[in-house]
């Protein structure tokens, strides 16, 4: 108790609450801009804490990590274009509810379940790290390839109109993961010698021109015929959920918080993917009104408590282990060595008001999301007023800088051109944008995670049927991919 | 119906060339890794092809009519878009030659001016402001690389950003 009482001394002074207020903003400014992201805030922030006692120092990077991680919903939901990998699963339904002049009440729920998750994570961190950080050493291949089939799962939902388009987008996304050098043997594969292709296609390129090119394009065909600009004489303003509202949907805050703590904590699996498995289980009820990807506010309540949840996940074992549980999380253990800490189990013993700290700013930056989303949502929102041709050149100019800022590489800006057309036409045939990305992102962890774990068993893939955890987690991947099924037939039973 | 069974076809030929890539990638070192770098592109392309299959089987059979804006040159939103693709197109190649200052002012009066914006001051005014927004925003806070262009440009750049 008396660490708590002293970590919260720390933590809860002027000074501190001027950082996390600042951290919060600059996270969210910079989640908001496709091109910039969480770690480059972190980054930029980095020359300012050398000046500060630890705790301080860290306590900004810890609120420009909740705030960056929160921003990148904002650009989802008003233009479409993903601020930060984490947001992809909320545009699915946060763009359609901006699209029926719900842009405020979207970006309300963001906020709230942003906060939410990150304050859930906070405290499940402050009672059990140690603890949590071990049983996730546990995790190996074979879970992770359970993770990345059970992400995969979310295909029954958001292609729920055309299952087996929505299948083969998968597939061709899972294709585009290959190319590049196979990371098991380095082999060279579909990069035709080109050296621009040997490190992969980004799917962050691959995301901006599928969905907000391709969106352009589609409404530039139609913002003629009707109104897609989402012009409102009012300003757009967050409208924050209140207690009465956030208690009918509680299971989808604490679901996508659940998610987002456990796949936040082990390491290298990140935001993204727990945003995905979140939206993935959510989506599962078919019956929800409105349905999931046309405006359904749990399809935004659970991605959004999950990516945040996986801020506070990730830190425990970057704290406690000295192993990152995020690309981001790496940034912050970087930063925490040139303080001159060393994160691991002798932190734990020698610092734990810091790691009480941490926690405890964490909460407060939770807290302060909500004045940082009113502020910076209500600057985005003037861009909504834009007439659609200024709107749209703008978002294809933010795009554009966007992928050319990841590698320095026209390289990238033409990947994104031809994914703009190739997501046009997919859109036009009901091919699903969104699971062509979900099969590039979890590609990767799917045949790696696979071939691993065929290797440790020296060429038997049992070990992903005969490890407790992973056949656990293999059953749930299966259960979820058939739910759709399996309800239908519940269903007909019942009646 | 037809345009979607070429559109299929053309996914089909994609993912195709991709398995015969994938069937003459070189087989691992490591005897216990047998899916090696080929296994898994031939398995989901085999499964995308029968996925393929089965789509253009149910689109074989099914009556709806797909309309694709772009590919009706003879309408205004057929033109307005394809006008559009090709702008950008332009304005990516500009990038590298002219740098990103000029060619965001040019491609911010052009695109709006290609979907009927006719606001001529407005316009300016916005394509100067947003510019200099996200020269100052990306180029010079945040130090973000933007296109610099060839040769004078390239030279210019450096004054700004």
């Amino acid at each position: 108790m008396d660490i708590i009482i002293q970590s919260l001394v720390a933590v809860v002074n002027p000074i501190s609450f001027l950082l996390i207020v600042i951290g919060v903003l600059f996270g969210m400014v910079c989640g908001a801009l496709p091109g910039l992201s969480t770690s480059m805030a972190i980054i930029l922030c980095l020359p300012f804490t050398y000046s500060m006692d630890p705790i301080t120092g860290i306590v900004l990077m810890v609120a420009v990590y909740v705030g960056g991680a929160s921003g990148g919903s904002i650009s989802s939901i008003l233009l479409k274009t993903p601020g930060t990998p984490e947001a992809v699963a909320t545009t699915f339904d946060g763009y359609p509810m901006a699209q029926q002049g719900k842009a405020g009440e979207a970006l309300g729920l963001a906020v709230t379940s942003s906060s939410f998750g990150t304050i859930f994570s906070a405290i499940i961190m402050l009672l059990a790290a140690p603890l949590l950080a071990k049983a996730a050493l546990t995790f190996q291949s074979a879970e992770y390839f359970g993770l990345g089939l059970v992400g995969l799962s979310c295909i029954s939902s958001i292609g729920a109109k055309n299952q087996l388009k929505a299948f083969l987008s998968v597939l061709i996304g899972l294709m585009i993961g290959t190319i590049g050098i196979d990371s098991i043997n380095g082999t060279e594969r579909f990069a035709f010698e080109q050296p621009s292709l040997l490190n992969g296609i980004n799917y962050i390129t691959v995301m901006i021109g599928a969905f907000a090119i391709a969106e352009v394009y589609n409404n530039i065909e139609e913002y003629r015929h009707r109104d897609t600009s989402l012009r409102s004489t009012e300003k757009v303003k967050i409208k924050l959920l209140k207690f009465t509202e956030m208690a009918k949907m509680w299971t989808s805050f604490i679901r996508g918080s659940f998610v987002g703590t456990i796949i936040g904590i082990i390491p290298a699996a990140g935001g993204s993917i727990a945003s995905l498995i979140a939206y993935g289980w959510e989506s599962n009820n078919k019956n929800a009104t409105p349905k999931f990807g046309e405006g359904n506010p749990r399809g935004i309540i659970a991605p959004e408590c999950a990516h945040n949840a996986a801020v506070g996940g990730s830190m425990v074992p970057t704290l406690t282990l000295g192993i990152p549980g995020s690309p981001v999380a790496a940034v912050i253990m970087g930063a925490f060595m040139i303080i001159g800490l060393t994160p691991g189990p002798l932190l734990l013993k020698e610092q734990p008001i810091m790691l009480n700290a941490i926690f405890l700013a964490l909460i407060l930056a939770a807290l302060l999301l909500f004045i940082g989303g009113r502020f910076v949502t209500s600057q985005f929102g003037h861009i909504l007023k834009l007439p659609y041709p200024l709107l749209g050149s703008l978002i294809v100019t933010l795009g554009v800088v966007g992928a050319y800022s990841l590698k320095n590489s026209f390289y990238d800006v033409m990947i994104m051109f031809a994914f703009g057309i190739i997501g046009y036409f997919f859109d036009k045939f009901k091919y699903s944008n969104a699971a062509l990305i979900l099969g590039l992102i979890l590609g990767e962890i799917i045949e790696n995670s696979l071939r691993k774990q065929i290797i440790i068993g020296d060429g038997s893939a049992m070990g992903l049927l005969t490890r407790p955890v992973s056949a656990t987690i293999l059953v749930l991947a299966a259960l979820a991919f058939l739910w759709p099924v399996i309800s239908k037939k519940f269903e007909k039973g019942v009646q | 119906m037809v345009i979607e069974i070429v559109f299929n076809i053309l996914i089909g030929l994609v993912i195709l060339f991709y398995l015969v890539q994938a069937l003459q990638l070189p087989s691992s070192d490591n005897p216990a890794d047998v899916l090696g770098a080929s296994g898994f592109p031939i398995t989901i392309s085999i499964l995308g092809l029968i996925v393929l299959l089965m789509i253009t089987f149910r689109a074989f059979k099914s009556k709806h009519k797909v309309e694709i804006p772009m590919l009706h040159l003879n309408t205004i939103d057929g033109r307005m878009l394809v006008i559009n693709v090709l702008l950008l197109a332009a304005y990516i190649a500009l990038l590298d030659v002219i740098g990103f200052i000029l060619s965001t002012l040019i491609y911010l009066v052009a695109c709006p001016l290609s979907m009927g914006f006719r606001k001529s001051l407005l316009l300016i005014v916005f394509s100067v402001i947003t510019t200099t927004v996200l020269v100052v925003v990306f180029g010079i806070v945040f130090y973000v690389p933007l296109p610099r262009g060839v040769n004078v440009f390239r030279e210019l750049s450096y004054m700004v950003y």
